[in-house]
């Protein structure tokens, strides 16, 4: 799905938690996620850290989305 | 470490008044099995039945399948951690009831459950239609969840299984082989020209469920460690998986793996079969990350010449694979993996979610995707009517025929990664 809506000219993130798999298929800008049953939450944490958290992953995959890349680049959340 | 394991021929399964072993044929009390079972109060009624090789009967939905074996001499007991105490095992003497199976169903735990059919097309594809299966059926209590039932169905199926197993403990085995693992010290002394090879066993541990157990300890929350061959013989792995029935490693597969078995024959002839790293498959990438490095770094530490990775289920632990594998290989140590496709109903899709130039070396258990029709049977163990939605099921699969069209996917062991089955191509 990255590749094709890139295909028509959009630029996408992809958040996902085996960024590997993302790097094989050929995603340019990738964001890692928490976790393959709750790739943008952290059931561990209280609600408070965990919407802090969930912000981070948004925050950081615009700025990815609006960054220009030249390879694959993944996108650490800070 | 040395293990004698006595194989006893097991000829026949039937209900008696009393539970006991004779001649190689299993007699057993049903009233016996009920009370190991109920002892859980989670379950709330159990049916047993016998299904053997040819008869016309579908057991499904499959949830683990178990060989009954019992400790004869030495330290600790069978299935250490879970039913035994967390001894460790794999040496003295085990017996084991070759040919029969203790196969757990009732009502569906999670979606990713089998199907074992004793006779027809259905049968040539798993290899537990070849077993004498005494199979447990179990109802749970109302609304107990499913983390809950499946913990119950998984120790109510060893239980019976330790049970079964017991009563072959002082029967005369039919066949007695001797497995031995030397020391790191001793096979290098003993084996100094031969290539040090080692099996690194993934387990699944993908949690909700998708787990396994070493030595009680649940795999996800273990980092890669080392294990020897014979300490699987007396059950120290367990399954508690309610993943893909094709490509699930069931508890009688980890007791007879046969990547263990075909490396133990070779071993101080052709090779010098080292151990088993273990190695688990968890769903955060760090996890993913930090295991393969310790099973690369356990690698280089064994000083190994080559490895023989098998994959357990599909999907993100295919990650899993190729970290292991390309890891491995950058330590100067070749690798041969094997797994199994998912390369879609027409086989054309890619097989594997994720690749690397440095797996040169694949053995694949077939691919999932396959489409079987299963013709009626006369009779169903468990409950049919889950079948369109098992994983490999799909809405609409039953016709009015009684037949269920299915991938072989739903079908126990069809794919199996540790190279169970026997699915080849001509």
């Amino acid at each position: 799905m990255v590749k094709e809506i890139e295909r028509v000219g959009i630029p996408v993130v992809h958040v996902c938690t085996v960024t590997p798999i993302s790097m094989t298929v050929g995603a340019n800008r990738i964001v890692p996620a928490i976790a393959i049953p709750h790739p943008l939450g952290d059931p561990a944490l209280s609600h408070e850290e965990e919407k802090a958290l969930r912000r981070r992953i948004v925050e950081t995959a615009l700025k990815a989305l609006s960054t220009e890349v030249t390879d694959q680049t993944i996108f650490e959340v800070k | 470490m040395k293990l004698e394991v006595g194989y006893i021929d097991i000829r026949d399964i039937c209900f008696a008044d009393s539970s006991r072993l004779e001649d190689g044929v299993l007699y057993l009390d049903k009233n016996a099995l009920s009370e190991i079972v109920l002892e859980d109060k989670n379950i709330s009624k159990v049916e047993f039945e016998i299904a053997k090789p040819g008869d016309s009967i579908r057991i499904t939905p499959v949830k683990d399948v178990i060989e009954p074996r019992v400790k004869v001499e030495g330290p600790g007991g069978i299935f250490p951690g879970v039913i035994s105490k967390v001894t460790t095992v794999g040496s003295g003497k085990t017996h084991v009831l070759r040919g029969s199976a203790i196969v757990t169903t009732g009502k569906i735990v999670g979606f990713q459950e089998g199907i074992i059919d004793m006779s027809g097309p259905g049968a040539d594809y798993t290899p537990f239609s070849k077993t004498l299966n005494l199979v447990v059926n179990m109802t749970p209590v109302e609304g107990l969840a499913q983390h809950e039932h499946e913990h119950a169905n998984r120790m109510a199926g060893l239980r019976i299984a330790a049970y079964v197993g017991e009563l072959g403990k002082n029967a005369v085995p039919d066949e007695t082989r001797v497995y031995e693992t030397p020391s790191i010290k001793e096979g290098l002394e003993k084996y100094p020209d031969l290539p040090r090879v080692a099996y690194i066993e993934m387990l699944q541990s993908q949690g909700l469920m998708h787990d396994t157990y070493v030595y009680g300890v649940d795999a996800k929350r273990t980092l890669s460690t080392i294990i020897t061959p014979t300490e699987l013989m007396d059950g120290a792995i367990i399954s508690g998986n309610c993943v893909s029935a094709c490509d699930k490693n069931t508890t009688y597969h980890h007791l007879n793996n046969p990547v263990v078995h075909d490396l133990l024959e070779k071993h101080g002839k052709e090779l010098n079969f080292v151990g088993i790293i273990i190695t688990n498959e968890n769903v955060y990438l760090a996890d993913k990350e930090r295991s393969s490095d310790w099973t690369a770094k356990l690698a280089e530490f064994l000083s190994l010449d080559g490895a023989i990775i098998s994959q357990e289920g599909f999907g993100n632990p295919d990650t899993d694979l190729i970290m292991n594998c390309k890891k491995v290989e950058a330590k100067g140590i070749p690798t041969c993996i094997i797994t199994d496709e998912y390369a879609g109903r027409d086989g054309s899709s890619q097989s594997l979610a994720d690749a690397d130039a440095s797996a040169t070396a694949v053995v694949t258990g077939g691919n999932a995707n396959e489409l079987i029709t299963l013709p009626k049977l006369d009779k169903v163990i468990g409950d049919l009517s889950v079948v369109d939605r098992i994983a490999g099921g799909f809405n609409g699969n039953m016709a009015e025929d009684g037949s269920i069209t299915v991938e072989l996917q739903a079908i126990t062991g069809a794919t199996n990664e540790m190279g169970f089955n026997k699915l080849s191509a001509r």
